[in-house]
């Protein structure tokens, strides 16, 4: 922990961490310093100079180096002759500031007049007007008249589009260089810039498309006036008239807060989302939200929605009221002895899947987690990453190693996290960055910050990883699989780099791998940690990059995924029952004699073959909570009104399991947790009520401080609990058997890969995010395409399975040789795993 | 991803060059020879192109974006096509105090052109920039076109207009001036 030093500002003896910024002492004691380029995840440029106040230190004897006191015997001053920037100055022993003086006041004075020689004020249709910091700044330290006039001001474009996601006003820029420092800080993707300088500075975007980045949005927040905002938000509604609920991001396993925003739209006739915000949670996402979770929000209203229960009957499917069609399911459902084949989506709420589990356990059936690819969940469960881990804040001491996994891609607030590690940019006190290792059959876009890539060939993941824990075992024959750590400089000098670690974190993915390859490969990573005694603390243990947001909360629950095909694990069943789960859509067949019941959202695949559809209300309109990968349990809350005559799932669980006498009715969500808190394993203890605990958060940004964190809000609903891990309740956790997956081999090799923005039922809804969905692809090495007499753009047919699959291709040097990469979710067979497939060119 | 179709770069074009730049730097610090490969563009049209900006960043590693970003910073670099010679006075407080603006203005109705535009035979542009570092000896300019660049102190309009006397080619050698 670094030293502390103490101060004085104004009156206020303030201690902090030396390095601290005078801006950020004074935060701490309440004492709001006006700022705008300043921003605490920023390193201080000091270009807007708002934050000027008078700074002095102690005056030393020359000789001694005693303090030199005056005739009353306080300490000598030597005042600055000029204010300095409160942002760029660290603290210092004995220092004094002064914040209050009239020379302080005046310059905040001059600065705010200086900006607003070029500003439009055009503040009634600015959509940041109510939560903008050059706004409330103005009225707190400007003068309350202009002396200019407005024909001198200059007169730029309002409309700039810097790619269809986030637009520029140039009049209203005030030229801070937060945004620009942002994505080059924190995101390392300096895609937008400062062009010319003085007035006519301005910022462009050279990318294509434009502003390419994944994490774009945040600019918006933390833009100080109304210069950048979203395609999403523009014009649509004023900060004050929203409601605020705070929510949880369904995209994916990070499990981002935040923050929904509402309002009663005349044009549609009801409630809808007009905006998500990030809500503060330092361990999770900071202030930050990825482009996906920002603005892939629109299925929750999309209009096609399901409203009412739906009964096929005589090849018709009529509409019903839940008191005719819930007798109905009972009925079938006692009826089937026990052959009940439960499959529940991995994006279902906690309460949602211990519901449906108890259901079909009370009735003698079995569960399967849909799509269930991936696994490992029972190893998170023992050796997961210790409790209040924060990925941003590891160091020198730790090594992150990530494999099997595009993080970028799947997880991208955690690569925003692990790339600070790595590379300690931005506002940080900790310079010394932890050490990356990155293991892939292809690069990422992590790899950029990697301390060691390991590259290796498909189908090797689990044998790398039991190389590296063999050589750390010291077991020195290597192991029969031909991957011998001792005999490989790069792979030895990476198990000496985790032997010489305090600390490790071992993020692992499931790229390439089926169900049993993945568990597999979280079984080698366990081992590992395990052998060089990495679990059961805060910077060690197993993080999972599950495919869906609550993957974990289903492992939790007790819907694991079963293995095999749906038709194998449907065989038999009189009832099947599924739930936010759509494998009809995904090329699965149901049995043809087998009642289907289904509780979904929309009309998929599934639905449309089922006997009854029950709609089920959206994340938005109900409680609930997620666990997400680091198994922290979050709560979310209803936004928006129920649709129609949509339930809960749980809800629908629970009065089917009453209905058929198995279980009562109860009160509501909280209350089934208080269920889950008595009966799942490391879940005691955990209530909505200390789901909604908080606990201070630094910076402190959000509500009137808008200025100094961006429009973020403050996290007043809870930051969640991690479940404890085995470890961490202090039980021996022993290695476990791995039995490496065999390789499938042909002319390609065809692996899914996963990407942020694909066409799945989530993100197709938002229509904003349209230009960045890209059309069906494959990617392919260069020597391949040669091969295969491909270029890039031609389209080809992919043959897997049996089947001619259309696609354009993409030829590049990722992809190893004899591998095609595969996007999931764009179009095309869903593959189960890495598949044999072959190639040809489609004339045009 | 595919890497942009490019008509000639600047790679076929100046490959020893480039190398000879690139070599002056670390490897792990090649983005260093931005400014030497912009300059070395703006020589090949007198501006520097988009395609030029693309490959630079390419060859460096670095954003689109950032080139941009310094090439819009220099007042010496550009983004867009001007005349031959471009004429650059100095409109800075301490010139300005020394009668720039009087003099820019006579200067460009001389010329028949607005400040930033360029005359209509291609020939000359007139423009204001940032201090230049001969206040004291205003009002001041400086020519930039192929032979680089050149000061002019303590100048009046009627100085301007035997200086563009003697720079405006003829139109019969001007198509061996371009192309040379
Ligand atoms: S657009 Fe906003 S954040 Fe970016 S420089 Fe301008 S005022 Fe600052
Ligand atoms: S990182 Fe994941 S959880 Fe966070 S906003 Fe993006 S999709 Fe949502
Ligand atoms: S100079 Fe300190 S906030 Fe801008
Ligand atoms: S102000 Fe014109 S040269 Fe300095």
């Amino acid at each position: 922990m670094a030293d502390q030093v103490t101060l004085k500002i104004d009156g206020d003896v303030v201690s902090v961490p030396a390095g601290t910024l005078i801006v950020d002492a004074a935060k701490s004691v309440s004492n709001d310093i006006p700022v705008f380029c300043y921003h605490p995840k920023l390193d201080p440029v000091g270009m807007c100079r708002m934050c000027l106040v008078e700074v002095g230190t102690p005056l030393r004897d020359r000789e001694s180096g005693e303090p030199e006191l005056d005739e009353h015997g306080d300490q000598k001053i030597n005042w600055m002759p000029k204010l300095q920037t409160a942002c760029t100055v660290p603290v210092s022993a004995g220092m004094r500031v002064r914040t209050a003086t009239q020379q302080v006041t005046r310059a905040r004075k001059d600065v705010v007049e200086f900006l607003l020689t070029s500003h439009p004020l055009d503040c009634p249709v600015c959509d940041k007007g109510g939560e903008c910091p050059l706004q409330n700044l103005t009225m707190s330290h400007g003068s309350g008249e202009s002396r200019y006039l407005f024909d001198e001001k200059i007169q730029l474009q309002k409309r700039v589009p810097l790619g269809e996601l986030i637009f520029l006003d140039r009049e209203r820029c005030i030229q801070c260089a937060r945004c620009t420092r942002f994505q080059d800080e924190l995101v390392g993707e300096p895609v937008i810039g400062f062009d010319k300088r003085g007035r006519a500075l301005q910022i462009v975007t050279f990318s294509e498309p434009g502003f390419d980045s994944h994490f774009s949005g945040n600019t918006t927040d933390i833009c100080p006036v109304g210069a950048l905002t979203t395609a999403d938000f523009r014009f649509g509604a004023r900060p004050w008239e929203m409601q605020h609920t705070p929510s949880i991001c369904p995209h994916c396993t990070v499990g981002c807060n935040t923050h929904l925003n509402t309002r009663r739209s005349g044009m549609v006739g009801g409630t809808v989302i007009k905006r998500v915000m990030p809500r503060q949670n330092e361990k999770v996402n900071e202030i930050w939200l990825c482009d996906k979770g920002r603005f892939g929000h629109h299925f929750a209203g999309s209009s096609d929605r399901l409203t009412v229960p739906l009964v096929r009957k005589d090849g018709r499917t009529i509409e019903q009221s839940w008191e005719h069609v819930l007798p109905l399911v009972a009925a079938k459902l006692a009826a089937a002895d026990g052959e009940v084949a439960g499959i529940a989506g991995e994006r279902l709420s906690n309460e949602d899947l211990f519901c449906f589990q108890t259901l079909v356990e009370g009735l003698g059936g079995r569960t399967m987690q849909w799509p269930g690819r991936m696994g490992g969940g029972d190893l998170v469960q023992q050796v997961g990453v210790g409790a209040g881990t924060d990925l941003a804040q590891l160091g020198a001491e730790t090594v992150i190693l990530v494999v099997a996994s595009d993080l970028a891609e799947e997880a991208p607030l955690w690569w925003f996290k692990v790339r600070q590690a790595a590379t300690k940019a931005g506002a940080t006190l900790n310079k010394h960055p932890a050490s990356l290792v990155v293991a892939n059959a292809r690069d990422t876009k992590l790899d950029r910050y990697a301390n060691h890539i390991v590259r290796y060939s498909y189908g090797d993941e689990v044998q790398t990883v039991q190389a590296l824990t063999h050589a750390i075992s010291g077991d020195g024959a290597g192991i029969e699989t031909g991957i011998d750590a001792q005999h490989n400089p790069l792979l030895s000098e990476v198990a000496r780099a985790i032997e010489a670690a305090e600390n490790m974190i071992i993020i692992y993915g499931s790229e390439g791998l089926d169900f049993s390859g993945s568990g597999a490969l979280a079984q080698a990573c366990a081992n590992l940690l395990i052998a060089s005694g990495h679990v059961g603390g805060v910077g060690n243990g197993l993080l999972p990059v599950w495919p869906s947001n609550n993957t974990q909360g289903a492992w939790d629950m007790g819907v694991r995924p079963a293995g095999m095909s749906v038709s194998e694990f449907t065989s038999g069943a009189k009832v099947v029952l599924l739930a936010g789960a759509d494998p009809v859509g995904d090329g699965e067949s149901l049995p043809e004699d087998a009642f289907v019941v289904i509780s979904e959202l929309f009309k998929t695949d599934t639905a449309s073959r089922a006997d009854v559809v029950l709609p089920a209300q959206a994340f938005v309109e109900r409680e609930g909570s997620y666990t997400s990968g680091d198994r922290r349990v979050q709560r979310f809350y209803p936004a928006l009104p129920a649709l129609g005559d949509a339930m809960p799932d749980w809800n629908i669980f629970v009065r089917l399991t009453a209905l058929l006498g198995l279980g009562t009715v109860p009160a509501g969500a909280g209350a089934v947790m208080r269920q889950i808190a008595a009966d799942v394993p490391r879940y005691d203890g955990i209530s909505y009520e200390r789901l909604a605990d908080v606990e201070e958060q630094w910076p402190h940004v959000g509500g009137r401080d808008s200025y100094y964190g961006g429009t973020a809000f403050e996290n007043s609903a809870g930051l969640g609990l991690q479940t404890p891990t085995l470890a961490e309740m202090g039980h021996q956790v022993q290695p476990g058997n791995v039995e490496p997956p065999s390789v499938e081999s042909g002319e390609f090799l065809v692996v899914p890969i996963t990407l942020l923005y694909d066409r799945g039922s989530m993100l197709l809804r938002s229509k904003i995010m349209h230009q960045r969905l890209p059309e069906p692809y494959i990617e392919l090495n260069v020597v391949d395409a040669e091969r295969a007499g491909v270029g890039a753009g031609d389209r080809v047919a992919l043959r897997v399975n049996g089947h001619d699959w259309e696609m354009a291709t993409r030829v590049s040097t990722s992809p190893p040789e004899g591998v095609i990469l595969f996007p999931r979710s764009l179009a095309g067979p869903l593959l189960p795993r890495t598949m044999v497939a072959s190639l040809r060119k489609l004339e045009s | 991803m595919t890497p942009k179709e490019m008509v000639v770069t600047l790679r076929d074009r100046y490959a020893d060059e480039i190398e000879t730049i690139l070599e002056r730097y670390p490897a792990e610090q090649k983005r260093s020879a931005v400014m030497p490969l912009i300059f070395m563009a703006q020589r090949e049209e007198g501006y520097i192109t988009g395609s030029a900006i693309d490959e630079i960043a390419e060859l460096l590693d670095i954003a689109s974006t950032q080139v941009v970003s310094i090439v819009g910073f220099y007042t010496l670099f550009y983004a867009n096509p001007g005349g031959m010679h471009r004429i650059q006075i100095c409109t800075d407080l301490p010139c300005a105090l020394r009668g720039a603006d009087e003099f820019a203005e006579q200067v460009c109705e001389n010329l028949g052109v607005k400040l930033g535009e360029t005359t209509d035979d291609g020939q000359f542009t007139v423009e204001a920039v940032m201090c230049l570092a001969a206040c004291d000896k205003a009002p001041m300019f400086q020519v930039q076109n192929s032979s680089g660049l050149t000061y002019y102190e303590c100048q009046s309009a009627d100085d301007v207009n035997v200086l563009v006397k003697e720079l405006r080619t003829s139109p019969d050698d001007l198509d061996e001036t371009v192309s040379g």
